[in-house]
């Protein structure tokens, strides 16, 4: 049974109750990077895939309880990153509605849902590397100057799903796609993020260490 | 419906860049003032390019995290979210952005506040100075400027023998402040947002603090922990935005 989604004003609004609709139409559950959202009687329950047929697991009702639930790995490591393959398993939150889902996923996966509705309808929009580029400043500003060929490097060695869950959407510019394997998850990357910044920035600083080495 | 959004710096390394920012949104969600209240950040998620995608609310106040007016907040912040002044329409949105912290007229009661905690149930005879430290940088004369300013607002109450500043990375130094005031007594506040490198490690080493309390020749020095992490951080983070309310969306001839 479906229940008709109320009137939403605003993209997040919207984001949210088409994410638990889809949730929702699914027997099992869904797959969201690491997560197995599934509808339960008293809402929604999230856990860790790979924790999908424990029942002995550390119980949360606040959605907010993601927070810290994403902040570490297993082994204590802070996650920067909230869409790299290091969540930490053994807890499940059941949260009531789709306000308290759409927290609880904010927390796991910053702007996720968002990006997953509009990519779903066409409509998310990409930033591609160069684009991203011309605007940094101060420190950053360098990455204007990696090569293609750095570009593609670093997503393969930052972007992957050995790194990160995302789906890389976005390309070096228009006429270069990226040459890697952009990720098969539910979650959309529309724009290289600060954590790429940052290794693009590196990857900049060996291109002209190696270019100051050899003369070229 | 109202949303807040805290923008802080966040860090790629550590945690503690950003816990005072969470911590200060639960703060403010709790007093049921704002229908949202989101956190973002330059180095962590939600990144500041998506964050108001996530937000419900049509009225939204910014207010960055930061204390003084600098590189941040005039050039990354409205860039990442795309401001086009203290009042910006987007869609049925607007956004209102506040300035930073350091410089609004609260930020010497959060000082003084942060100095009672560290002083309560501690008795001190002789001179007494308050020394606020910041990190500096001869970049921009704003970043030390805001310390100077509260130095100032603090020294018109009257409650210390001396009311000094120091810095890290322009002069006066901070070591040869601490060392010249003419005080038995010297509470230190790092006027910084989080705790971090500095606070914990760089500045006890170069000073030689071996705690809240330490006895350096014939002074005692106390050692407070930063501003930015006092709870009172969040009444004035509510009041910047409530600040930004009275400013009039600016008015565009349709195209």
């Amino acid at each position: 049974m479906f229940e008709a989604p109320p009137e939403v004003s605003s993209l997040a609004a919207a984001s949210r109750e088409a994410f638990a609709a889809w949730v929702a139409a699914s027997a099992e559950g869904r797959l969201f990077g690491q997560v197995l959202i599934r509808r339960c009687s008293s809402g929604y329950s999230l856990r860790h895939a790979e924790d999908a047929g424990e029942s002995n697991l550390e119980a949360h009702e606040d959605p907010r309880s993601a927070r810290e639930i994403a902040k570490l790995t297993e082994r204590g490591e802070y996650r920067p990153l909230k869409s790299s393959p290091n969540l930490r398993r053994g807890w499940e939150i059941r949260v009531s509605d789709s306000v308290e889902l759409a927290v609880a996923m904010n927390y796991l996966y910053p702007a996720g849902i968002v990006h997953w509705h509009l990519h779903r309808g066409g409509r998310l929009g990409i930033t591609n590397f160069r684009e991203n580029a011309a605007r940094q400043s101060g420190i950053y500003k360098r990455v204007q100057r990696l090569s293609d060929r750095g570009v593609q490097d670093a997503a393969r060695a930052c972007c992957e799903d050995a790194v990160c869950l995302k789906k890389t959407l976005w390309d070096v510019d228009e006429r270069t796609p990226l040459e890697m394997r952009r990720g098969d998850g539910e979650i959309p990357c529309p724009e290289p993020c600060s954590v790429f910044i940052s290794f693009a920035r590196r990857v900049r600083l060996f291109e002209r260490e190696e270019r100051d080495e050899t003369g070229l | 419906m109202k949303a807040l959004v805290i923008v802080g710096h966040g860090s790629h390394l550590n945690e503690d860049s950003s816990l005072p920012v969470y911590e200060h949104a639960q703060r403010i969600r709790g007093t049921g003032e704002f229908d949202e209240v989101v956190e973002s950040f330059w180095k962590e998620e939600p990144s500041m390019r998506h964050v108001l995608d996530t937000v419900e609310s049509e009225e939204i106040y910014v207010v960055p995290a930061f204390i003084s007016e600098g590189y941040f907040t005039q050039q990354v912040i409205p860039r990442e979210l795309g401001l086009e002044g203290p009042v910006t329409r987007r869609g049925s949105k607007t956004v209102r952005y506040a300035g930073p912290l350091g410089t609004f007229e609260g930020m010497p009661d959060v000082i003084l506040e942060r100095v009672g905690d560290l002083m309560r149930g501690r008795k001190t005879s002789g001179r007494t100075a308050l020394v606020l430290l910041g990190h500096g940088t001869d970049l921009n004369k704003n970043s030390g400027g805001v310390i100077y300013m509260n130095a100032r607002r603090i020294r018109e109450r009257g409650i210390y023998d001396f009311v000094e500043v120091g810095f890290l990375d322009q002069e006066p130094e901070i070591g040869a402040v601490v060392e010249g005031v003419a005080a038995k007594n010297v509470i230190l506040i790092p006027v910084f947002i989080a705790e971090g490198w500095h606070t914990r490690e760089t500045i006890p080493e170069d000073l030689g603090l071996t705690g809240e309390v330490t006895l350096l020749g014939d002074k005692t020095i106390f050692y407070g922990a930063p501003v930015g992490t006092h709870p009172s951080m969040a009444n004035l983070i509510a009041a910047r935005a409530r600040e930004t309310a009275r400013e009039e969306p600016v008015v565009r001839s349709a195209t």
